[in-house]
């Protein structure tokens, strides 16, 4: 199937309504990424999220948009809460995937000399790979208060301090979460889980802040150039794969009901205002309390780490949350749609939320600066933080991009990697990596991905985000 | 509406690479799309887990265990494919087995009934190589070849 893009300027691209659409789609991209884009069938996917019922606006795509299952990675669309749906494969499997960034007072050259045991010592003290289980043995009380409480409950246990929780994405704790709605399974497949990194995309990475774009911003964000960072990406592991999976079967049986005609099984999907549809919004609220507790021990896990193993103080250290967000959510938000103020259903499916400054959703730390956006790059190059810039809200319902995004498939990209010694290739390159299985080093690697510095100048330029500083790797931990 | 299918890639040679496993990979950006074969379909649907079970953990040693019953109902026989493959991973994922044998005994489109040989999954023998996170519907396909049966299944990985 062919799609017809139609340029509007150098970073927005329309899909004209044809079909059963009932929105155009835009996408978000420079001309050099379009291509890319134009290779798999991500675009289809947009048009098919755009046939879902109550969706406003637009259906749309980020530049780091790629082919997903039901929505394309990368998908971001707003459904009225009265007429329209949602949908878990909007969410993804991995409900609320998502970054978390922590600033230092050291600079990189402190670290250098102690940098490989720092990665040896992070390796063993965080849980990684497949299979891994926690540090944190719950009972299943416990796990049903982790999906009430999220990261707050993670506090409450001594990991991390309670002003963590203002600069995570809604404290950490999405409401409506209630867990009666889960099945046994999500239940097991989560209770020893928690506390750990994953495997696949999931890493964990220290970093040094290697251009900083907007100084004023940067001052808000207290980033400096040469400063340590650590990025931890991780998401709601088994427990919020379950849940997906629960609710597509039966989201699916239910369809005939519903009288949804899709053009995707894998976009299954109920109506907001149904028994079904609030249900799943109680079910992934919990995955995504469930993603920030993970997080927010990962972290601490993190902190007691470089303590022990670079022998400081916490006060020399200086570790700090600068944000924690999520990338795989559908969250319901106001927004200004046809100059009325609405409530809509928010589904970003690999997109990050970019609140421009003075928004009330900001900690007020940062409020004048715009929310930060965190977005990782692949293992051999940058990430980037952003700041929510004016006008997203109006241009992506709030949203922006969340990574490079693959160009390759995992298949293609093992092939493109046979007989290397990725490893190598990266040290040399100034980058320690310990991985957990050599394939994932292998799928991971940064061929397979796109420029994320590329990515990033669209959003930057398209008004969704502002770049205010860059981020080199030092050391990353592959699951 | 708009729907699009994975095609095999011209002169891929299933019978070369299925010679000794029952499926090959596909390319897939995001995730791993898995093409099956099977000569009907039950052998289909007990290639498929066999697939699985090696995507997940390579070659598993068919140690003697007890036996696990699946009985489900499904609005087809891509539905019931997706919820069979399902069972085996959550087996895998929630229960910790691993099914080694695969038994399907009654297949209809809408109706499927088995019995899985399974052992523990015990992590000093068994090292899990990918993790999949789930079967998908997405783009789901079981097809008659004619001289065999054929199912093209994407897992989130």
């Amino acid at each position: 199937m062919q799609i017809k893009l139609e340029q509007l300027d150098d970073n927005r691209w329309l899909i004209p309504k044809a079909g059963k659409m009932r929105v155009p789609g835009l996408i978000f991209s420079s001309k050099a990424l379009i291509k890319d884009i134009e290779k798999d069938q991500s675009l289809v996917q947009v048009t098919n999220v755009a046939t879902l019922p109550g969706i406003r606006g637009y259906s749309l795509a980020m530049p780091d948009i790629h082919w997903g299952y039901g929505f394309p990675i990368g998908g971001v669309a707003a459904f009225d809460v009265d007429e329209g749906i949602i949908s878990p494969g909007g969410v993804g499997y991995d409900i609320n995937c998502g970054c978390r960034l922590m600033t230092t007072s050291l600079i990189a050259n402190e670290i250098m000399p102690n940098l490989r045991k720092l990665l040896s010592d992070l390796f063993i003290a965080v849980p990684a790979g497949v299979g891994s289980t926690g540090v944190v043995h719950l009972s299943k009380k416990e796990e049903t208060e982790v999906a009430l409480e999220g990261a707050a409950w993670a506090v409450k246990q001594g990991f991390g301090r309670p002003e963590d929780l203002e600069r995570t994405e809604d404290h950490g704790t999405l409401e409506g979460a209630d867990p009666s709605v889960l099945s046994d399974r999500a239940m097991k497949r989560g209770i020893d889980q928690l506390g750990t990194l994953g495997s696949g995309n999931h890493f964990l990475e220290i970093q040094v802040v290697d251009k900083v774009y907007d100084l004023q911003i940067a001052r808000a964000f207290r980033i400096f150039e040469g400063q340590v960072t650590v990025l931890i990406h991780s998401g709601s592991r088994g427990f919020g794969h379950q849940i997906c999976d629960d609710f597509l079967k039966e989201m699916g049986r239910q369809l005939p009901s519903q009288k949804i005609d899709l053009p995707d099984r894998q976009l299954a999907c109920a109506l907001l205002r149904s028994d079904l549809g609030r249900r799943y919004l109680s079910a992934m609220a919990c995955a995504a309390n469930y993603a920030w507790a993970n997080r927010q021990i990962l972290m601490h896990l993190v902190y007691e780490t470089f303590i022990r193993s670079l022998s400081i103080g916490p006060k020399e250290l200086g570790m700090e949350l600068l944000y924690d967000v999520c990338h795989n959510i559908a969250k319901i938000e106001r927004h200004t749609y046809k100059g009325r103020e609405v409530s809509l259903c928010v589904h970003r499916k690999g997109a990050t939320r970019s609140l421009p400054p003075g928004h009330p959703g900001i900690p007020p730390l940062y409020r004048q600066a715009g929310q930060p956006v965190l977005i990782p790059g692949d293992m051999g190059t940058y990430s980037f933080i952003l700041a929510g810039a004016p006008g997203a809200m109006e241009k992506s319902f709030g949203s922006s991009c969340h990574g490079a995004g693959r160009v390759m498939s995992r298949s293609q990209a093992v092939k493109t990697a046979k007989g290397r010694a990725i490893h190598r290739e990266l040290e040399d390159r100034g980058i320690l990596v310990q991985s957990k299985g050599k394939r994932t080093m292998k799928e991971e690697i940064p061929e397979a991905y796109k420029d994320v510095s590329q990515v990033v100048e669209v959003v930057h330029q398209a008004g969704l985000a502002k770049k205010v500083a860059r981020l080199k790797p030092l050391a990353v931990i592959k699951g | 509406m708009i729907s699009t299918r994975i095609l095999l890639t011209k002169g891929t040679d299933l019978k070369k690479t299925m010679k000794d496993l029952p499926y090959t990979l596909l390319d897939h950006t995001g995730d791993m799309a898995v093409c099956i074969t099977g000569s009907d379909p039950i052998d289909l649907f007990e290639n498929a887990g066999r697939a699985l079970i090696h995507i997940a953990l390579g070659d598993v040693p068919k140690d003697q265990g007890p036996s696990f019953s699946i009985d489900l109902s499904g609005e087809d026989l891509e539905d019931l494919l997706v919820q069979w493959l399902g069972e085996i991973l959550y087996l895998l994922e929630g229960e910790k087995q691993i099914a080694t044998v695969f038994s399907v005994e009654h297949l209809t489109a809408s109706h499927l009934k088995a019995t899985l040989g399974i052992i523990p999954f015990d992590p000093g023998r068994h090292e899990i190589l990918t993790e999949i996170k789930a079967v998908t519907y997405h783009q789901i396909q079981v097809t008659d070849r004619g001289d065999h049966w054929e199912a093209v299944v994407i897992m989130d990985v």
